[in-house]
């Protein structure tokens, strides 16, 4: 069980890191290839420009994702060092829960908000339909809810810091 | 207003800020009964503005660029160059610092890479050592306000959102910059100048000279390419922003072969861990600074200021400390993200011009990094550099107090930021 358990976090992982990994690929070929048929052939590709734009959208999402997951979102750290550990881990349980109900209720409008355009059949660009773009933010919102949940239960679980 | 206490309260505690910011924006919707997809509606504009493109791209050149060896080939190529002139040490440590923070976007990452290489060289040039500490510490946020620093790019974007007071493009900021970073710059050359006027000159060797242009030949073409086809015009900043990744990509992947295919994804992943950060900040602030100007919050601020202070010169007097205060908290993202909607209203209406807001601004995070007790950049460099921080906190304090005369001149002479901009 546990390691099935490994396993699929592992997948997880991988699956997130590729994602990103051949996104941010993607982006710096598609950007450069642009300017390569601005100067040379005076044309460009039509959907590139609203393409990378989605694609930037999906990048800031996917690295808040992995910022959460090694819990490096910037925040204002003055004195976390001089607290005991039993203290900080009481704030940190707090401050994961918080950023939990935030992102769920996000997470929710989020949902609304697609489920609202994929009704409306909105587009973003020829007929290259909206929420298709847009599903990256309820998505985003939704791992980074259940990622400060596990840490939220992992602190109950291992108040002494583990 | 209890609600506002508590999240301020949370913040300090060391919650994430995008949480608090995305808490405030629902909170108010909230209150004035606005159906809150809106935050969801105002974070997706992170897709409807193209000069954002240039903020993933910069940010993944920059960490190329400090995970390569192109720290080292800057710190030997500004010495052979430059390492003869009197106070040659001094003077080559802030150019390379000033350029590689303004390439890589001043996030910390300019004392890691370079310091190291810095530190020795100049206590082996003769520079005493708190000397070679402060001058360290200190210029790890040194030429922020230099093309094509993410900071005035991101002033930029936070500016003309709020759409007040003219129109202020990324290129205005890059070039009132230009002026008061030179004059941060120049003012430190006089101290190291000063400080060193008892060292032995160096000589100049014209081998290690051609040596070490030919070891960085690849690299050389980069700043010029860039800012060239910035400033001409050649380039949009998404453009020149992409130029710049694919450049970077090539010569330190592909040419000089320091960062082997493999960890590419790691470099990746670090640099997109930041970008996400910022943006997912900005896209939440979008959507607070909504609800502020809805609900006039930043007029009743000026009201309530105006009531007691009636001219320009004390509120700038009150803008500095302030600043200067938040600059010790707040790294300069999210600073600049949470204040600016705030601030700039307010500073417009005392007939402060944006833009000179924005380079008084940055000026003050800038040495907000190592304002002790809590500037980020004193940690690092006493992390890095394997030194107490009350030792770190003595040697930067004379740094301090030169950059702050320069960011006070900044501050009460508008003319330094705004000469080089066509509008005036």
């Amino acid at each position: 069980m546990l390691i099935t358990l490994k396993r699929i976090k592992q997948l997880i992982l991988f699956f997130e890191d590729g994602l990103m990994v051949l996104l941010l690929s993607a982006t710096v070929l598609l950007a450069a290839s642009q300017i390569l048929l601005r100067n040379l052939f005076d044309s460009g590709l039509i959907w590139a420009d609203p393409t990378l734009r989605i694609m930037v959208l999906w990048l800031a999402l996917l690295g808040a994702i992995a910022a959460t997951r090694e819990n490096r979102h910037i925040r204002i750290d003055l004195f976390s060092h001089k607290l005991s550990p039993r203290l900080r881990s009481i704030l940190a349980a707090i401050n994961n829960l918080f950023s939990a109900l935030v992102c769920g209720i996000i997470t929710w409008h989020a949902v609304r908000f697609v489920y609202a355009e994929w009704q409306d059949g909105a587009t973003l660009f020829a007929t290259i339909p909206a929420w298709l773009g847009e599903i990256i933010i309820p998505i985003g919102f939704a791992v980074m809810t259940l990622r400060f949940l596990f840490n939220f239960s992992l602190q109950l679980l291992q108040p002494d810091g583990g | 207003m209890i609600f506002a206490l508590l999240l301020i309260l949370l913040a300090l505690c060391g919650a994430p800020l995008f949480a608090i910011i995305g808490a405030s924006a629902l909170w108010g919707f909230h209150q004035s009964d606005i159906d809150l997809s809106v935050v969801v509606i105002e974070f997706f504009r992170l897709a409807e503005m193209p000069v954002l493109l240039a903020i993933p791209l910069f940010t993944f050149a920059g960490y190329l660029l400090s995970e390569s060896g192109a720290p080292h080939r800057l710190v030997r190529l500004t010495e052979a160059l430059l390492g003869w002139v009197p106070g040659g040490m001094a003077f080559v440590a802030l150019v390379a610092c000033a350029l590689f923070t303004a390439f890589t976007g001043a996030s910390g990452v300019t004392i890691v890479a370079l310091g190291a290489l810095l530190y020795p060289a100049l206590r082996e040039a003769g520079y005493k050592k708190n000397f070679s500490l402060g001058l360290v510490t200190t210029s790890g946020s040194l030429g922020l306000l230099f093309a094509p620093a993410l900071p005035l790019i991101l002033y930029a974007v936070v500016a003309q959102q709020l759409g007040i007071g003219g129109s202020i493009s990324v290129d205005d900021m890059f070039l009132a910059g230009i002026l008061p970073g030179l004059l941060m710059l120049l003012i430190l050359l006089a101290w190291g100048l000063w400080s060193g006027r008892d060292l032995p000159l160096k000589t100049f060797t014209l081998n290690e000279a051609k040596s070490a242009i030919r070891e960085a030949a690849w690299e050389i073409p980069l700043p010029f390419i860039l800012l060239g086809g910035i400033y001409s015009g050649y380039f949009a900043l998404s453009e020149a922003a992409a130029v710049t990744a694919v450049y970077v990509l090539t010569v330190e992947v592909f040419i000089y072969r320091e960062i082997p295919l493999t960890q590419l994804p790691r470099v990746m992943r670090e640099a997109m861990l930041l970008v996400g950060g910022i943006l997912i900040i900005l896209g939440l602030s979008m959507a607070s600074t909504n609800y502020l100007i809805d609900a006039e919050v930043p007029s009743r601020l000026f009201d309530w200021l105006h009531a007691r202070v009636q001219d320009p010169l004390t509120f700038l007097i009150l803008l500095n400390i302030f600043l200067l205060a938040l600059g010790t908290m707040l790294d300069i993202f999210s600073a600049v993200v949470l204040m600016v909607p705030l601030l700039l209203p307010v500073a417009v209406q005392y007939g402060i011009d944006p833009v000179h807001l924005g380079i008084i601004f940055l000026a003050n995070m800038q040495i907000g990094y190592f304002t002790p007790p809590v500037g980020m950049n004193l940690f690092i460099a006493s992390y890095r550099f394997d030194k107490p921080i009350s030792e770190i906190y003595r040697a930067t304090l004379p740094w301090f107090f030169i950059l702050f005369g320069a960011v006070l001149i900044i501050t009460y002479w508008p003319t330094l930021s705004l000469a080089l901009l066509e509008r005036n």
